[in-house]
């Protein structure tokens, strides 16, 4: 018997505004005299949607904004009713669906705090055994006795977590409940989050934007894409198409605006003809794996003769954080431009960014220094994540091969 | 029957929902509590100053205490009423996060006033000990009829919280309705007024008994009647002014709940 079980379930919204009560009433008699209006747009969040969840199991939803995550978990917990389809549920549901929801300004933290609790299900003698606990875990102890509108919002947070995660049920629901407070916090937050998945036994539904959290808490992932499931089963997979599918959709719309950017200041010597990304084979591509080589060929003719020039071509962010650059200055035999089209390939044998959207940039200089030819974002590519991207920190900018020493022992990064 | 349990298993819920109401009300203002009972005395004694130009007959009972004993009940019912039909609208933000039987809304605003009709019971005493009414042992039909005075405003608010999520028309309309509604409930004058007018004077003619009928459907009639008469007259509730609104409540409450549950599901998406 599984504790949850979903049956081809779907949900539509009415688009635009609900009709005022004159306009009802007309649409009613309009009925009543045999009319038939045109039915509303409506918009399908959640699209024949079918699966089960047993007892224990740590889910995870991932997907775009507007995918339907919410909405499903919003169905879950009996917020809202389906329009077609079946649910059925076998335990008690607990949603942490955004904390502080329930939170009264005028009132203190401690008055918060046992209102919070009995809107979640608590009962007063739960809340006062759990009490000290939760105004431990957040931190609280000096301003319990507040009034909860001046708190900050950082403190509203840490409190309605604490409230939130003190609740004993079957089937535990949360949506992006652990990006809250400050770094330490977070952190906290996330052990707690743990221990409470983990250690109790219970079912828990995670909705997060957070891919890598997600993968480190769940046994399963399912992936939503326009109100249905494109995606189920084991987190690093379902990730690693996630990323894929949310790097094409940046480099689409970043691309567009990035190429509206670009722009080349010439002298009029030199043409560019192109600039783009190859890959060893010299086929033209749009996206390398982090740490993988990064090829620029550049294709320039030249209408005049042009001794010793130097070549610069660097990369950049879409918003113009320049990151790397390489010349042909600092070559022992710098090379010479014939007259005519000449190809020039840059190599970067590991291009070190995260994944990510970055440009390319060029510019030419003469023998005295003075600039020929320059321009920004004169290519867009995509950097993609390394297949082993759910185990690596989260907090960088640069992925650069590390190696350690640990008690004289040396040890190697994975292949 | 399922129902009672439901509601039941989320009293806590409820008591702590209405407990939460009281001291928002009053956290800031600096009188607190004592507004709920500020209400039925100035209108008691707005009463009294009209009383004294119109003349109504009161049959030997100071005009004062019997204006406040049949406001008790009203305020009540007018108050719970009101923020019973917010109650789910103003509560927008829990209903979209989270789940629990949505009448919950509606029954802890009447909850609330409850606790503040209790508060007026004390000025009623007092008024009894100045005028020298000595309370009899009819008081125990008094949590009877508030009872049903609290069943009353539910079948009220049930059916107006619900429209009031899909047409907002219905919160701004009911304060006005309610003010119409004071005037044809025996709250300024005594039922006993309109019982010899329509009764013993018969007049409207042949059409009085009808009237008189029409006129108790009004629970309200029955309760403010019943009220006066159990706290200070020491007599049992008269029944021939109660059933017609009785009849009415019986037949209404079942089809309110239903019409409530049935837009509840939808709630969720449109408020």
């Amino acid at each position: 018997m599984s504790i949850i079980t979903i049956e081809h379930l779907t949900k539509e919204f009415r688009l635009g505004q609900l009709q005022g009560l004159g306009g009802s009433i007309r649409h009613q008699l309009g009925r009543l005299a045999g009319r038939r209006a045109p039915p509303p747009p409506m918009f399908r969040a959640l699209d024949d949607v079918s699966f089960t969840i047993e007892a224990g199991e740590v889910v995870g939803i991932i997907g775009h904004n507007g995918a339907g995550k919410s909405t499903l978990l919003k169905l879950i917990s009996n917020i809202t009713a389906p329009s077609a389809g079946r649910i059925r549920i076998a335990g008690r549901v607990a949603p942490l669906i955004e904390v502080g929801a329930g939170f009264v300004p005028e009132l203190t933290g401690r008055e918060n705090v046992y209102l919070n609790g009995a809107i979640l299900g608590l009962s007063r003698r739960e809340v006062d055994r759990q009490f000290d606990d939760i105004v431990e875990f957040a931190e609280m102890a000096p301003f319990i006795d507040t009034p909860v509108k001046r708190y900050s919002s950082g403190m509203k947070v840490k409190l309605a977590f604490a409230v939130a995660t003190s609740v004993e049920a079957e089937i535990l629901i949360v949506d992006e409940v652990l990006a809250v407070g400050d770094l330490a916090f977070q952190r906290k937050c996330f052990d707690r989050m743990e221990s409470f998945i983990k250690h109790r036994g219970h079912t828990v539904l995670l909705v997060s934007h957070n891919i890598r959290q997600v993968v480190r808490m769940c046994d399963r992932v399912m992936m939503l894409d326009q109100g249905r499931v494109v995606a189920d089963g084991e987190p690093l997979q379902v990730a690693e198409r996630f990323y894929a599918q949310s790097n094409k959709k940046i480099q689409d719309h970043q691309l567009d605006a990035a190429r509206l950017n670009g722009k080349v200041r010439s002298s009029g010597e030199i043409d560019l003809l192109e600039v783009g990304l190859v890959d060893a084979a010299g086929v033209a591509i749009d996206q390398v794996r982090s740490g993988d080589p990064l090829r620029v060929r550049v294709r320039l003719e030249l209408n005049q003769a042009l001794p010793d020039p130097e070549i610069v071509v660097g990369t950049h962010t879409t918003d113009f954080f320049y990151l790397t650059a390489g010349s042909t200055a600092t070559l022992e035999h710098p090379p010479q431009l014939r007259l005519g089209v000449n190809e020039i390939d840059c190599l970067i044998p590991s291009f070190p960014m995260v994944a990510g959207t970055y440009c390319v940039r060029l510019a030419v200089f003469d023998g005295s220094g003075r600039m020929v030819l320059a321009g920004e974002t004169l290519a867009v590519f995509q950097v993609t994540p390394p297949a082993d991207e759910a185990h690596r920190p989260p907090l960088r900018n640069l992925h650069l091969p590390t190696a350690w020493v640990v008690n004289e022992q040396s040890f190697e990064e994975r292949g | 029957m399922a129902v009672m349990r439901e509601l039941l298993a989320y009293r806590e819920l409820m008591v702590t929902l209405a407990w939460k109401n009281i001291l928002v009300r009053y956290k800031q203002a600096y009188l607190g509590l004592s507004w709920a009972v500020l209400k039925p005395l100035l209108m008691m004694l707005i009463f009294s100053v009209v009383k004294a130009f119109v003349g109504i007959e009161t049959g030997g009972m100071p005009y004062p205490i019997l204006a406040f004993a049949a406001l008790m009940p009203w305020i009540f019912f007018q108050e719970s009423a009101s923020e019973g039909v917010n109650s789910v609208v103003g509560n927008a933000s829990l209903i979209r996060k989270i789940y629990f039987p949505r009448e919950i809304f509606p029954i802890t605003a009447t909850l609330t006033k409850l606790a503040e009709l209790f508060i007026s019971f004390f000025i009623l005493a007092g008024l009894m000990i100045f005028y020298q009414v000595a309370p009899t042992w009819q008081v125990v039909w008094v949590p009877l009829i508030i009872f049903y005075t609290l069943i009353v405003s539910l079948v009220f608010s049930l059916v107006g919280s619900a429209i009031n999520v899909y047409y907002r028309d219905v919160g701004v309309a009911i304060p006005v309705l309610l003010q119409i509604a004071m005037y044809i409930s025996p709250v300024i004058y005594p039922l006993a007024l309109v019982q010899s007018r329509l009764l013993e004077d018969q007049a409207a003619g042949s059409l009085s008994e009808m009237l008189y009928f029409i006129y108790t459907l009004n629970p309200l009639a029955g309760i403010i009647d019943a009220f006066q008469r159990t706290m200070l007259y020491g007599q049992s509730p008269d029944l021939s002014s109660l059933w017609p609104g009785m009849l009415v409540t019986v037949v209404l409450l079942p089809i309110s709940y239903r019409f409530f549950k049935a837009a509840e599901t939808r709630f969720a998406d449109v408020i």
